[in-house]
Formats: structure tokens, C-alpha cells, sequence
């Protein structure tokens, strides 16, 4: 048997051209495994092959290289890249070795035997467990994933639901895509046993509709796993019925928002509702729902398999575990980088991110997507974990690090992020529906040297307001990138007109 | 936690006890504390957009909008902080600063808050506006979307209240904005006009053009709507000495706010130019006008001479539905006391008369065994030959309501209403069949065991006879009869059975027919079988068609029974109408209106005194009717307008309207409510209680009341379930339900809920009889009349407001495979013949009718529909059978081309000249 060579299908992957290379490596004759990728964007396409000591690989790789390839000449033992080495993978542990659809490659990596071993627990251990494990969730807010499984639990219905937030839409952010596109089977593994131990029997995925591929790869694999009797009635001969089916959302950016989600997914106006009543206790369709993060359901099985307290030892005393940090923007190394709790922001861009390319000095960071605060140089120092951050004025949201370097306009960026609120308010509340176009209308002023001095405060007035007053998060985390420029980079903001 | 399950806050310092789940905002006003808002209302869920509601919670982080926070136990609340205040000026800032160009004057309530929050000026600069255009297309009301806040207060009220659906959010973010249908306008879109999202609109974005032209109303008094048997409570706004609009009351039991086009906006007949002003006398073929006191003499002159000729009985009144209770009894008091005769009918007779026959042969009663507020408690809601969203758009709201909260429903209809698509089965019955199903229905009930046997065994009799006749009913052989499919069947009947709590309402669709009397026995034998009676949200609710059709049975405007339905040899009553009237009550039974007919026809009955009844546009087979009035020797007839009926008068007497007397209306569910003069009549009008009055006293019986209140007391004397109704009890709150058999007592919400008038309820056995004409090679369609939302009966109120925007005809419903066999297209004149007339109608092709049944209405005289019908009616109540004739169809000759039409009535508009009446002053 010849080798087998090993390429991404990832769209990151395919878009840096893994498509061609495969195609050609296959017409050449050689075995080809399409796998998921191990999320060193910066390095792709990634091709691997079995080496003696594990995997060997050739980065960059184009057509061009195939002989080189064929012949297993120039690859690099892929452990030993330094980006790679010195994460700490368990959630994307399997990320670059298996092919996504495979339930095989799923089962020898280990796959399924959390979920075994939760259909062996009463459903009160299962959630027991999860809360032992300190398991906070990623999608942004970090609520202990088992205080919210057992209010669900706990809830009076006669329909429960679980549903996956994959509504990805931080710029900057794909390790929700990753998984879907990359080990499908983690995320319903994580599903299924929420389900057992909330008592629910239908679930859904609410994947944006910009990924296609992971949609598609969902969809196949919860066929697959239904047929394999890991889905659907009577889960492998026990009494746990759970069906799982996936909601395509249509481009609004709030059906993040998880009550949004819930009145999308029902078929509605993406609408943020009023909370209470939460939606653990009335969600789809008034029903008691578990809604997470796609990243914190596929800890989940981990959880189960190795341990609360395997989990619970890693981290920082609040932030438990790993936290899949999605490095972005001027960056020399851009790609996932999965490193306990407790590391510093510095770390992560010096030492994954391997600084900023040449020419390019940093100026800022924004972690946590759009809303999240702007980070100078001063507060590199902050530790990658929810308290700190919170204490330093931040958030880590979803874990997408945005680079800027010293080209960036700090009132353009902060203009910026204020009209992405302004496009992608629900339109509910006033603050943020209002106030959301009149920021960015101070900051245009601002940016176009027709600011006034008041205007800098009726801008911190009027963020106060929608920080206080907002009905959602959208328009209540919306001053945070404005405020901070404004703290840090304050002499930006008093501009003069540009000369023409 | 208090021991009555209440949670107890402190908000501002007050202790404030609030319902677990109640939100701090309404825990708060009901405290009297004046929380600002914008978004937020009783009538509607929590929704949390204004923000202006934010307060301050101990121990919670952030400003929380108190119409969204549930109120804890313990919970320690601030409202009125100055950082709550200073946030809540900036939001008022935020509104002020997107008003569009085209806004005008800031609404009053943004006004306020700004000066309550000390906002003096708005700090940004050149700030994006609203800009939108003004949508004017509906008749009653403009909406101006660069007033417009965003608070979607409209959306969930035509979600929330109305359940239609029309109004949308579209866009979001500052974009976002209210659109009708898919951004069509309101007139294009599918929109009721019900009225809701203007009361709800805090802004004035959407308001009322009378408001508008007129300027801000004053309101000035309460009365009930004159329109559905629903009875809506409306407080009256005037401006300018005018009535300018109608605000539906919110405490109101009957309507909680809620209304609908024909209560809300089209009361506007009362100023129409074609009201009748004066007497007039009919001079060969003119018409003359005369003074009040010649015309009451006249009548007093001519029916002294007919009675002295022909005695008593060849006299007869006939009062109306839509009068007020003491006009009805006043015209059976006249006809009684005054003329000597039981000859005295109403309205009721050719609709609910079925109701009462069928409901006393089973349970001794004949009334609305329950309240519309029932609905909000049924777990199951069966509606049977009646289109309540259109017929009663308050209780179709409801019925719509209910059934978003999860109470299941099924409707039993030829038609497919729109409730039909609520609806858990529509069981699409040929018309006709009713007690086929009822009695299959029972079958199923029997044979799977799913009856109430402590409630039979306890509260019923005549079961083992009964049971042996629905043996044969077998789901099957009801699907022959019926063609309703035997698996349908069974669904019904086992859902109405074990819901727990199933209420019937049904309307004409069940009473008008060869055996409508059956149809409503064989509908309440159900009840009793499953025990869904004498609870609440449950029992036998016939929904009213006109305001007053109880009423003006109850105070005893009928042939065969005195007021009650009591008996009129009862010796209890002779003597109290003796001693009441100084005169002995007459003993042989008065004719029912269709033996009245018969009567003219053939020179028994001689005069007449008709009052807001169109007999001559309304009652079957009109070319009888008609042939009979043109008998008579002397016709009076009493009216706001120029009717058919008036064509055919000798003396014509004009009416006032009600908003111009006082008196009371009884709605379906019993209550006697109050109706109040808001304005004088135009000048020279009577009431008609004045004039029946006037006219006794002419023919030497004096009669004369200072005020209706007295008639309402005399009437209480009477009547032993109204015993305790006086004006200042039924002033004192939303009326009263009877029975009130005494002074104190709190009105019946439930009836039957120890025993039943008759004592036990009577399983009937009846047999399932065809209608009276089945379709043949001749006629070969069957043909259901009804009724459509805008319009009401014969039209004489709807056609001359401006109702008629809307719907202009009336036209023919048909299935598509019907007329594409008959080569007929919407738009198209269908020519219908009958044995007894023909008439021309223009075509709507529609999915509402089955193969075979076509359906039109009978608001607009011109059309004469109603020549088409016979004057087969039901045996027992003479109740006519509108629901059911033959007809044979084909393309009218020289179609005259209108009646173009989108199916949802839009287009449905055809102008044509109202019949008037030539005066010679």
C-alpha cells in the first residue's frame, strides 16, 4: 500500500488553494484523505503524510511541490512546528487528523466515549459533573454551562430543547467553524448528552448561513450518525431519544444573540426578547432550552470522558480548561491557537502570532470581537481569562484577537466598529437603535475634523446611556470599542479638519 | 412569599404587592406610581423598547426596564433616580432627534417626558431623520411613519389583540419601520381596520383623520356599540359639537379594548345626508312631509278604525333587534294593552328563533348557557355555522387569541372561514346536515366510551332512549349524508369530548334551517353527554347577530310568550299586566312574522307598525312579502333611513339612533348594558319609545315615561330573571348578565351550574331530515347566504357610512371548478335562478366554498337576493331556511361589468345610486 497523503478541505485551507493540490496529488496516482485542519492557517495548505515518528508535512504546498510530495522529500515532523507545539489541544486535539465525516476515525480518536458514558449516568450526574468541571460558556457571556443544564432540568415542560449557537458572526472568529466543518461528530456528541441530562428530545444547530461547507458537513453528519443509531430514536439502545436537525440563519448578525436565535429559529423577526424570562426556563417556543456556544457543547464530551476534575484542573481560578483564541488582523501567524486559561495576551501574539510582520508596529488589539474593548500596548500584560479581562475593561467574548498596527486611525476603527452596530441593531430598543447612528454620526463629525470639543461629551454621555439602557448586549457592549479608543488614544479625537 | 402565592417590593418607598410573573411597571402604576413610557401597555405582552420604564434595583446591576423585570419577593425599587431620569432624558432626546420632516409637532407625550426630564435642547448635529412617506389609503385612519417610534406597539396590537397579522417590522437598526402587508399600504394589505394599532400608538404616527380634521375629542360619555350581538362598550369622543370617534373600553368584559371597523369607525351613518328628518305621508306615488302630531294621530286615526272594523287581531308591530329593551317591550306593551293583541314580532324570529326552541326543549332555557369571557377558560372551542371574524369581530379576535394560547378548535362549517386555519379539524359539512353530525359526533362519544357518565347519570334524562337512536350514526353513514370523512369525524368528536372544558358557539349556520330547531337539540344533547355544560368555558353559545336579538325576545316582544318567555295564561302574569297596564293581557298566541305574511295575504291582517326592520330587503322570498305589505291598509314604518320596507308605507316616521336615547341593549351573553344619549337627535326626531307612547295616547290609553330608566323598571316588575336590573345598577359597571332575580345579586356569568330551568337536561332523539330543496338537474347548486365583515344585514347602517370603501356589493362566492365548468371568471355578472326569481350577482371565485355550494350576502337591496328564497322555514320556532336553497347558474346576459374583485373584498366595489325617496316640501 502506498502512502496515504492527508489534506485539509477547510475552507481556509481551500481558499490558500488545498483543492488544487490534492486534485493533483489524486490524478498522480497518490491516496488522498481530506481532513480538517490544525488551524495554522498561516502555513496552508498543510499537507501530511505518515512519518515514522507521527506526521510529517510540507507547508505552503502548491501543485508545483506534488513530486516533491510523492516522493516524501523535504516534509518537517508537523509536532514540531513551534505554533503547533506549544498549544495545549484538547478540544481541537483531532484537528488536521481525521477526516471530518468518518465515524471510524471519530471512534479510534476517542470520539463517542464521552457520550458512553454519559447514557450510563443518571441524568443529575451527568449535569453534576459538568458543573464540577467549572465548564463556562464560550459563546461570550461565560455562564457556568451547568447551573444553566440544570435550570433546564429543573424546568417544568413537556418539550425540552437544546440548541447549538453557531451563529459565528464576530469578525475575525472560526473555531465554531472549524468544528462543524472540522469533527462534526464533537459538537453532537456534546448535544446528545445535554440532551440526556436535561431531558430533551430535539435539538438544533443554528449555523449562519456564510458557511455553507459546515453546513453541509453538519447535515451529512447527523445523517450518518442517526444511521449509526448516535442520533435519533432510542440512542444506541437506551431509552434517549434525540433529534437533531440544522436551522440555516439569514445574515442578521443579532441571531447571535441567543434569544434573537430562539425567535429565528421559530421563524420570526431576529428580535432580542426581554430577559427574564431566560431561556433555560422558556426558550424555543416558550419551551425550557439549552442554548450554547458550538465550542462549549464540544468540551462537553471531553468533560465527560476524562473528568470533572481533569478539567477543573486547568486554568485560572474562575476560567477553567481551554479557551480556542482565534488570532487575526496584522499578524505574522494568524490561525487558532488553544492554550489554557491563564496565559497573557502578549504571549499569544508574540509567541503564536509570532508579532506583527516586518514594517508594522502594534498599536492596539481588540479582543472579542466587535464589541470588545481596544487593548494599547500597557495592557498586553492581561491574562487570557474572563475575570481578568473583565477587570482590565474588556471582554474575551467569543476568543477573536484582533492586531492593528500603527497605521490604524483610532476614530476611523472606532467609527468602524459603531456602524457595525448601527447595521446590525435589531431595531428594538431606542439606545442602541437611536443612539447606535447617532455615535457614529459624532465619530464621522469626529473623523472628519468637524468635531467640537462638547461633542467627545455628549459621545461618553449618550455611551453611558446605551451601556445602562440597552435591552441586549448589541447595544449595551457597542461604547466599549469607542470608549477605549477614546481612553487610550485620546489625542486622535482632537483633530482638525484634513487639509485637501 | 405571601401566603395568597403574591410577592411583596418596595418601589419609591410604597410597598407594593404583585401577582407572581407581574412585571415592577405594572405592580408600580397600580401603586399610583407614574412610571414613563412609551412602549409598554396593559393591552399587550412586555416587549422592552422604549427603555423610558428603566429603574433602579438593590443588588441588580445596570438601569433594567421595569415593564420587562418581574417583580420579586423583597425586591427594592427606585423609579425616579436622577441618573434613571438623566438616562431617561437622553432616550426622549434620542426620539426627538429622529422625528421625520414631514412629523409636525412632536407627539404630546414626547413633549412631556422632554419638559418632565428637563430636555432643552437636542445636542446632535444634523442627525439622520426619519423619512418616509405618509400612507392615507385607508378610509378611517392615515399613518405617518416620520412620527413613528419604532415600538412595534401597532405589530402586537394586530398580533396580539386582533390576530390578523398585518402590520410588520421591516429593516432594522434606525431603518426599522412599520409596514402594512409586504410594504403595501393598509388598504392594500390585509388589514381589518379594526382600530387596535391606533388606540395603541403612543406617538399620534398613527391616528384617526376624523381626529385629525375635527381636532382633540373630548370624551363624554359610554354607550354600547349598535352593530354584532357582541355588544363592545365605546367611550364617545366629541369635538366641535360632533362625535368624532369611538374608543373601545378597555375594562370592558365584552371587549377588553378591543373592537372592530363596523363599532370602531362606521358609526358615521348617524350624520349621513340620507337620514330621514321629517313624518312623511305617501300622497299616490310622492311622498309629503308632515308634523310629528298630524302623523301620530294619523296612525292613532287608522288603526282605531281598523281595529274597530276588523278587531284587534288584524293589527300587528313588529320592533327591532337593534332597538333598544324598553322600545321592544313598549311596542308589545302597545300591541297588548293598547290594541288588544298578541301580534307583535322582532327580528330575532328570522335568526336565533331556532336557538331558543332547540336549547328550551333540552335544558328549559334560551340564552347563552355561558360568557364571552369563557373563551379565555375553554380548552377546546367549537364553532359551528358561524363566521365569527367576520360576523363578531371582537369574539373571532378572541376565539383567535384563545387558540394562540393553545385551547384547540374545532369549526364545523360548509365554508372554509377564516378560522379554518386555526382550526385543529374543519369539518366542511353539506349545508343542511347539521344533525347528521351532531348525532355521528354522539356515535363516536358512545362507542368509544368518552361520555360523562356522573353528569348524565346526575343531571340528565331520557339517555337509554336517546343512545338507541344514535346507534345508527356510524361515522360512515354520516360521511354519506354529510360528506364530511368518517376519520374527521371521529377526531372531532374525541377532542370535543376529552378536552377537559369544550365550549360551543355557533351562529345562523345552525339555526336557519328546514330543521334548525333539531340541529341546535341534537348540538346541546353533546353537551350534555360529555358533562361541557353549566362550567366555565364550556356550554351551548349561540353569538347574536344583532345588537339587541336577546333582548328583545327577553322583554317580550314576541307572539306566544310574554316577557321571559313566560307563559301568557299564566295567571301570576294576567294579573300583574292587569294591574301594570289596566288592561287584561290577550290570550289568544299573536302570529309569528312569516304567519303574518300569510295573514296580509289573505286580508286577516290589515295594519302594521314595523320599526328598524327591513322586512322588504331581509326576509325570505321576497316577492311574498313584498305582495303582502302591498296589501295592507295601512303601513307604518319606523327608520333612521328611506328602507325598502318604507317603499311599500303609507306613513313613514324617522328614528333616531343610538347615540341619540338612552335605553339598553342585551348583548349574547345576557348583559344588559346601558346605551346613552351622547347627542340630540336632529331636530324633530322622536325615539321610538316617544312615539309608541304619543300614539297610545292618541287612541285614548294613555302611556308616558319621563325617562327609559321607568320603562326598564316596569319591565324588572315583570320579568322574574331581571328583577333586580335597575339604571343605576347597570350604570354602576359593565351592566348586568341575567338573571338578577333580586336587588343584590351579582348577575349570572354561568348558567345551569346546579341545575337546569327544565330541572334535567333531555337527551332528544331526532332523526337527520334533508333540507327542504336538495339540489336537482335544474337547479343544481346550493346556495348559503351570510354575511361579510363590513357590512351588517340588510346594510342599512353600513351603506351609508363610509364602510362602503370597502365593499360596495355583494357578491357570488363559487369554486373554480364550478365556474370554469359554467365558463365564469371573477368579475364576470352570474345570472342564479330559483323557482321563484332570478337575480344577478357579480362572480368571486373563491376556495372558501366547496364544489357545487356557492355563497354570496344580502346587504345590498338592489341585488334583491333574497327573491330567490322560499319561505320553507323550521317547524317548531318558524326561524326561515336562509342557510339552504337551490339555485341554477349561468353567465348573465349583458354583463354590466363590474365586480372586479382580489378575494379579500377589496375590490369588491360597485357604485351605485341609493334608492331615494322623491320629497315634495
Amino acid at each position: 500500500m502506498g502512502a496515504r497523503f492527508y489534506v485539509p478541505n477547510d475552507v481556509s485551507a481551500i481558499a490558500a488553494g488545498a483543492d488544487r493540490v490534492a486534485n493533483t496529488l489524486t490524478n498522480k496516482g497518490a491516496m488522498v484523505v481530506r481532513t480538517s485542519s490544525r488551524g495554522a492557517f498561516f502555513l496552508e495548505p498543510l499537507v501530511e503524510t505518515e512519518g515514522s515518528g507521527g506526521r510529517v508535512g510540507w507547508t505552503h504546498a502548491t501543485e508545483k511541490d506534488a513530486a516533491k510530495i510523492l516522493v516524501g522529500r523535504g516534509a518537517k515532523p508537523v509536532d514540531r512546528i513551534p505554533f503547533l507545539a506549544k498549544q495545549t489541544r484538547f478540544t481541537f486535539a483531532r484537528a488536521g487528523l481525521i477526516d471530518p465525516l468518518s465515524l471510524e476515525d471519530y471512534k479510534i480518536h476517542g470520539g463517542f466515549r464521552g457520550l458512553t458514558k454519559a447514557l450510563g449516568l443518571d441524568p443529575q450526574k451527568i449535569i453534576d459533573e459538568v458543573k464540577a468541571s467549572a465548564l463556562r460558556g464560550r459563546g461570550g457571556a461565560a455562564f457556568p454551562a451547568g447551573v444553566k443544564w440544570q435550570t433546564t432540568k429543573d424546568a417544568p415542560g413537556d418539550q425540552k430543547y437544546v440548541v447549538a449557537n453557531a451563529d459565528e458572526g464576530d469578525p475575525g472568529t472560526f473555531s465554531d467553524r472549524m468544528i462543524m466543518e472540522g469533527e462534526p461528530y464533537r459538537l453532537i456528541e456534546g448535544m446528545v448528552i445535554c440532551a440526556r441530562a436535561v431531558g430533551a428530545t430535539k435539538g438544533y444547530i443554528y449555523a449562519r448561513s456564510e458557511y455553507p461547507h459546515g453546513i453541509r458537513k453538519l447535515r451529512a453528519a447527523i445523517a450518518r450518525a442517526t444511521e449509526a443509531g448516535w442520533l435519533g430514536h432510542k440512542i444506541q439502545g437506551t431509552d434517549l431519544d434525540f433529534e437533531l436537525e440544522v436551522f440555516v440563519g439569514a445574515g442578521a448578525y443579532i441571531c447571535g444573540e441567543e434569544t434573537a436565535l430562539l425567535e429565528s429559529l421559530e421563524g420570526k423577526r431576529g428580535m432580542v426578547r426581554p430577559k427574564p424570562p431566560f431561556p433555560a426556563v422558556e426558550g424555543l417556543y416558550r419551551k425550557p432550552t439549552v442554548v450554547n456556544n458550538v465550542i462549549t457543547f464540544a468540551t462537553v464530551p471531553d468533560v465527560l470522558d476524562r473528568g470533572a476534575a481533569w478539567h477543573a484542573s486547568i486554568g485560572t481560578e474562575k476560567s477553567k480548561g481551554t479557551m480556542p483564541l482565534q488570532l487575526a488582523g496584522c499578524i505574522k501567524q494568524g490561525g487558532l491557537v488553544e492554550v489554557p486559561f491563564g496565559i497573557t495576551l502578549e504571549s499569544v501574539i508574540h509567541d503564536f502570532g509570532g508579532g506583527l510582520p516586518k514594517g508594522s508596529k502594534f498599536k492596539a488589539v481588540q479582543v472579542g470581537g466587535p464589541l470588545g474593548s481596544i487593548f494599547p500596548e500597557k495592557l498586553l500584560k492581561t491574562p487570557i481569562c474572563f475575570d481578568e479581562f473583565a477587570k482590565a475593561g474588556g471582554i474575551l467574548g467569543h476568543g477573536g484577537i484582533v492586531v492593528f498596527d500603527h497605521e490604524t486611525d483610532m476614530v476611523d476603527l472606532a467609527r468602524h466598529f459603531m456602524e457595525f452596530t448601527a447595521e446590525e441593531s435589531c431595531g428594538k430598543c431606542t439606545p442602541c437603535r437611536v443612539g447606535s447612528s447617532r455615535a457614529r454620526e459624532i465619530l464621522e463629525q469626529i473623523r472628519d475634523g468637524r468635531g467640537r470639543p462638547e461633542d467627545l461629551d455628549t459621545l461618553r454621555d449618550l455611551s453611558d446611556t446605551m451601556k445602562m439602557t440597552s435591552l441586549c448586549a448589541l447595544g449595551g457592549l457597542a461604547p466599549f470599542p469607542v470608549l477605549t479608543a477614546l481612553q487610550y488614544f485620546p489625542k486622535e479625537f482632537e483633530r482638525k479638519p484634513a487639509k485637501r | 412569599m405571601g401566603n395568597n402565592g403574591h410577592v411583596t417590593a418596595t418601589i419609591d418607598g410604597k410597598r407594593v404587592e404583585a401577582s407572581p410573573g407581574e412585571s415592577i411597571w405594572t405592580a408600580a402604576r397600580r401603586a399610583g406610581i407614574d412610571v414613563p413610557y412609551l412602549c409598554a401597555s396593559s393591552a399587550l405582552k412586555p416587549y422592552g423598547s422604549c427603555r423610558l420604564c428603566v429603574c433602579e434595583i438593590e443588588g441588580v446591576r445596570g438601569f433594567p426596564a421595569s415593564c420587562t423585570t418581574p417583580v420579586r419577593d423583597g425586591m427594592i425599587v427606585r423609579t425616579d433616580g436622577e441618573k434613571t431620569n438623566h438616562h431617561r432624558r437622553n432616550i426622549v432626546e434620542l426620539y426627538l432627534s429622529e422625528q421625520g420632516e414631514g412629523a409636525g409637532e412632536a407627539a404630546e407625550q414626547l413633549q412631556k417626558y422632554a419638559s418632565r426630564f428637563g430636555l432643552q435642547t437636542i445636542r446632535y448635529r444634523a442627525p439622520v431623520k426619519r423619512k418616509y412617506e405618509i400612507d392615507d389609503s385607508n378610509p378611517f385612519f392615515s399613518f405617518n411613519p416620520n412620527k413613528c417610534i419604532a415600538c412595534a406597539r401597532c405589530v402586537r396590537a394586530c398580533d396580539e389583540i386582533q390576530g390578523t397579522f398585518a402590520i410588520s417590522m421591516l429593516g432594522r437598526g434606525f431603518a426599522s419601520s412599520v409596514v402594512a402587508g409586504n410594504d403595501v399600504g393598509f388598504a392594500a394589505s390585509n388589514c381589518v381596520s379594526c382600530g387596535a394599532c391606533v388606540k395603541e400608538c403612543p406617538t399620534d404616527a398613527l391616528f384617526e383623520k376624523a381626529v385629525a380634521v375635527a381636532g382633540k375629542p373630548e370624551y363624554v360619555g359610554r354607550t354600547t356599540c349598535a352593530y354584532c350581538g357582541v355588544g363592545c362598550n365605546f367611550d364617545v369622543g366629541m369635538s366641535g359639537g360632533r362625535i368624532v370617534t369611538m374608543k373601545p373600553v378597555e375594562a370592558s368584559p365584552v371587549n377588553w379594548g378591543h373592537a372592530c371597523v363596523k363599532g370602531r369607525f362606521g358609526w358615521d351613518y348617524i350624520y349621513s345626508r340620507d337620514r330621514l328628518l321629517k313624518p312623511m305621508v305617501r300622497k299616490g306615488t310622492d311622498w309629503v312631509p308632515i308634523e310629528w302630531d298630524d302623523a301620530i294621530k294619523l296612525i292613532a286615526d287608522k288603526f282605531s278604525a281598523i281595529r274597530a272594523k276588523h278587531g284587534p287581531d288584524a293589527l300587528a308591530g313588529v320592533s327591532s333587534a337593534r332597538g333598544t329593551n324598553e322600545e321592544n317591550y313598549l311596542m308589545s306593551r302597545f300591541m297588548r294593552a293598547a290594541i288588544g293583541t298578541n301580534n307583535v314580532d322582532n327580528c330575532a324570529r328570522v335568526c336565533h328563533s331556532a336557538t331558543v326552541s332547540g336549547m328550551m326543549e333540552v335544558f328549559g332555557t334560551w340564552a347563552a348557557t355561558n360568557s364571552l369571557a369563557d373563551i379565555d377558560k375553554a380548552k377546546l372551542l367549537m364553532i359551528i355555522g358561524s363566521n365569527p371574524t367576520e360576523g363578531h369581530p371582537v369574539t373571532g379576535a378572541r376565539i383567535k387569541r384563545a387558540v394562540r394560547r393553545g385551547a384547540r378548535l374545532i369549526v364545523i362549517d360548509p365554508r372554509k372561514i377564516e378560522l379554518c386555519r386555526y382550526a385543529d379539524v374543519h369539518l366542511q359539512l353539506r349545508a343542511g346536515t347539521n344533525v347528521a353530525v351532531f348525532n355521528g359526533m354522539a356515535n363516536v362519544i358512545v362507542e368509544e366510551g368518552l361520555y360523562n357518565e356522573d353528569f348524565i347519570r346526575a343531571r340528565t334524562e331520557n339517555f337509554e332512549v336517546w343512545v338507541e337512536m344514535v346507534k345508527k350514526y356510524t361515522p360512515e353513514e354520516v360521511e354519506k349524508i354529510s360528506g364530511v370523512p368518517a376519520d374527521l369525524l371521529r377526531k372531532a368528536a374525541r377532542l370535543y369530548a376529552t378536552s377537559g372544558a369544550s365550549m360551543c358557539c355557533h351562529g345562523l349556520g345552525v339555526s336557519e334551517h328546514r330543521w334548525g330547531s333539531y340541529g341546535i337539540m341534537t348540538m346541546c344533547n353533546l353537551a350534555a353527554l360529555t358533562g361541557h355544560i353549566g362550567r366555565p368555558g364550556t356550554g351551548i353559545n349561540p353569538l347574536r347577530g344583532q345588537n339587541n336579538v336577546q333582548g328583545s325576545c327577553d322583554v317580550g316582544s314576541v307572539p306566544v310568550n310574554y316577557t321571559s318567555y313566560q307563559k301568557l295564561d299564566d295567571p301570576k302574569v294576567r294579573a300583574l299586566f292587569q294591574e301594570i297596564t289596566g288592561h287584561p293581557l290577550p290570550q289568544r298566541k299573536g302570529w309569528k312574522l312569516p304567519e303574518m305574511w300569510d295573514a296580509a295575504l289573505d286580508g286577516r291582517l290589515r295594519g302594521m307598525w314595523i320599526t328598524g326592520y327591513d322586512v322588504a330587503q331581509t326576509d325570505p322570498n321576497l316577492n311574498k312579502v313584498r305582495a303582502a305589505l302591498s296589501k295592507l291598509d295601512f303601513l307604518v314604518v319606523h327608520d333612521l333611513f328611506f328602507n325598502e320596507t318604507a317603499k311599500y308605507a303609507h306613513l313613514v316616521l324617522p328614528g333616531a339612533s343610538f347615540v341619540e336615547k338612552d335605553g339598553t341593549f342585551t348583548n349574547g351573553e345576557r348583559r344588559i348594558q346601558r346605551v346613552r344619549k351622547i347627542v340630540d337627535p336632529p331636530p324633530g326626531i322622536k325615539s321610538d319609545w316617544e312615539a309608541i307612547c304619543e300614539v297610545a295616547t292618541a287612541m285614548g290609553i294613555p302611556m308616558s315615561y319621563d325617562h327609559p330608566s321607568k320603562i326598564m323598571d316596569e319591565i324588572a316588575l315583570q320579568t322574574p330573571g331581571m328583577k333586580g336590573v335597575s339604571y343605576e345598577r347597570l350604570d354602576a359597571g359593565f351592566g348586568l348578565q341575567w338573571p338578577v332575580p333580586e336587588a343584590g345579586h351579582p348577575g349570572t356569568v354561568v348558567m345551569h351550574t346546579e341545575k337546569f330551568p327544565r330541572g334535567k337536561a333531555k337527551f332528544v332523539p331526532v332523526e337527520y331530515m334533508p333540507p327542504s330543496e336538495e339540489p336537482t338537474e335544474d337547479y343544481p347548486y346550493t346556495l348559503v347566504t351570510g354575511r361579510v365583515l363590513h357590512h351588517y344585514n340588510s346594510g342599512a347602517q353600513t351603506r351609508h357610512s363610509r364602510l362602503m370603501d370597502f365593499v360596495d356589493t355583494d357578491v357570488l362566492e363559487i369554486h373554480v371548478d364550478d365556474a370554469s365548468e359554467l365558463g365564469l371568471k371573477t368579475g364576470d355578472n352570474a345570472l342564479l335562478k330559483s323557482p321563484r326569481a332570478q337575480v344577478t350577482l357579480p362572480v368571486m371565485i373563491s376556495d372558501r366554498v366547496p364544489p357545487g355550494t356557492v355563497f354570496t350576502t344580502f346587504h345590498f337591496p338592489e341585488l334583491n337576493l333574497n327573491t330567490l328564497l322560499s319561505s320553507s322555514s323550521d317547524d317548531l320556532s318558524k326561524c326561515p331556511e336562509y342557510k339552504v336553497s337551490t339555485v341554477a347558474l349561468s353567465l348573465a346576459p349583458a354583463a354590466k361589468g363590474n365586480g372586479r374583485s382580489n378575494g379579500h373584498g377589496k375590490a369588491r366595489k360597485v357604485r351605485r345610486g341609493a334608492p331615494k325617496a322623491r320629497i315634495i316640501e
